[in-house]
């Protein structure tokens, strides 16, 4: 009990009979010195009945600590990260993930499926934004093809890398291919693929990005990432969008 | 004004990239650079112990007729060294534009294992811009 007690500030004299009172509340004497002890903080503004809800209740919130899941939702100004912090992150994800599977097409499929979440993520918030930003009494979702496409190239890409894609076309080999174009792809800008992984493409992640949001959409795709270097751009990538046959069917009930 | 060459020296004195953007100077072989750059390093670490005011920081350039090298060291013991011709204006900021290349296109390629030789097409067509934007 002195063991316990001793963690306390020197009590306010009002306070004197809770802090007696704390063992007794929980279990007899043993036990209260394994408890884990109160915070300080705590005995500073008020003291709760028993010691085990100390621990719970939440350091009394100064603002300035505003944590990044308690911050609104709706609040965009000064939720950038810095390039550099990205660039140094998203390389030990690829050393990480490289030490952990046999070929290239491996990596390029985990990078995909972490780009997944992210896009699944990005959707729902950029939903949520587009809605409280607007009206509210009307909130819109995209469930055509052409502007579930173009959302994605101007709203998405703008909200992930600061800028729309450069371009958005159809494939001339078929009608369920889509091309997004990036000249100058800010995820992957210091990344340059060594020879003997020729056919890597560190872009995977955004082409897993977006079959997320696609996916959410109910718009099941396969989408693969190719480097497809110019002479002005030789970092130029590729997000290919090859549509499930059932988004072609339903596009083709819709339009008429 | 010409860079003739730029060097990047590891932490341990190992030659881990070199470029010629010259042809004034004289060709040699790989292990010839890699023994030059060695010994190159061990002059910096001598110089050093020998700075009488601080305790450390060596070798920081050195001239012959009509050529001069530059050697800069960051913080991580990285050294880069530069031959150029006399007189050479903006050096400094020349070093720091190779240093900012080198964190860029080095140090945050997941590819590049450290202290390993700089294997990165990025690396060598940025640097090569700077150079002929200076040359």
């Amino acid at each position: 009990m002195a063991q316990s007690a001793t963690y306390y500030n020197p009590p306010p004299p009002q306070s004197s009979s809770s802090r007696f009172s704390l063992p007794s509340t929980t279990s007899p004497s043993p036990s209260s010195t394994s408890s884990p002890p109160p915070r300080r903080e705590v005995s500073r503004t008020s003291l709760p009945p028993s010691g085990l809800q100390n621990v719970f209740t939440p350091i009394p919130g100064q603002g300035r600590n505003v944590g990044i899941l308690d911050r609104p939702l709706n609040k965009t100004r000064g939720g950038e990260v810095s390039n550099s912090a990205w660039a140094f992150l998203f390389a030990e994800i690829i050393s990480y993930s490289q030490s952990r599977v046999d070929s290239v097409t491996d990596l390029e499929r985990r990078l995909a499926s972490l780009g997944y979440e992210a896009g699944q993520r990005i959707l729902s918030l950029l939903l949520l934004r587009n809605t409280l930003t607007t009206s509210s009494k009307d909130p819109k979702r995209e469930h055509r093809l052409i502007p579930i496409l173009q959302f994605i190239h101007t709203q998405v890409y703008k909200y992930v890398f600061g800028k729309p894609a450069d371009g958005l076309e159809r494939s001339v080999e078929g009608e369920d291919e889509y091309m997004l174009t990036c000249n100058s792809p800010p995820l992957t800008q210091h990344i340059s693929i060594p020879r003997d992984m020729g056919q890597l493409s560190c872009e995977a992640f955004t082409a897993g990005l977006v079959e997320g949001v696609l996916d959410g959409l109910d718009v099941p795709a396969r989408v693969t990432a190719h480097t497809v270097p110019t002479d002005q751009y030789p970092q130029r990538s590729v997000i290919l969008i090859k549509l499930d046959q059932k988004v072609m069917d339903r596009e083709e009930i819709l339009a008429k | 004004m010409t860079i003739h060459a730029v060097w990047v020296i590891n932490k341990a004195g190992g030659l881990v990239f070199s470029r010629t953007y010259s042809d004034t100077l004289p060709t040699q072989t790989l292990n010839a650079t890699l023994i030059l750059a060695g010994t190159l390093h061990g002059i910096h670490a001598i110089t050093s112990r020998l700075n009488p005011i601080t305790g450390k920081g060596g070798l920081e350039s050195f001239e012959g007729e009509n050529w001069g090298g530059k050697i800069w060291m960051s913080l991580t013991g990285i050294k880069l060294v530069v031959l150029h011709s006399i007189a050479h204006q903006g050096l400094d900021e020349l070093m720091k534009k190779i240093y900012e290349i080198y964190s860029d296109a080095v140090m945050k390629n997941p590819f590049q294992t450290l202290e390993m030789p700089i294997n990165s097409s990025l690396f060598e067509s940025r640097l090569l811009g700077l150079i002929q934007s200076v040359n």
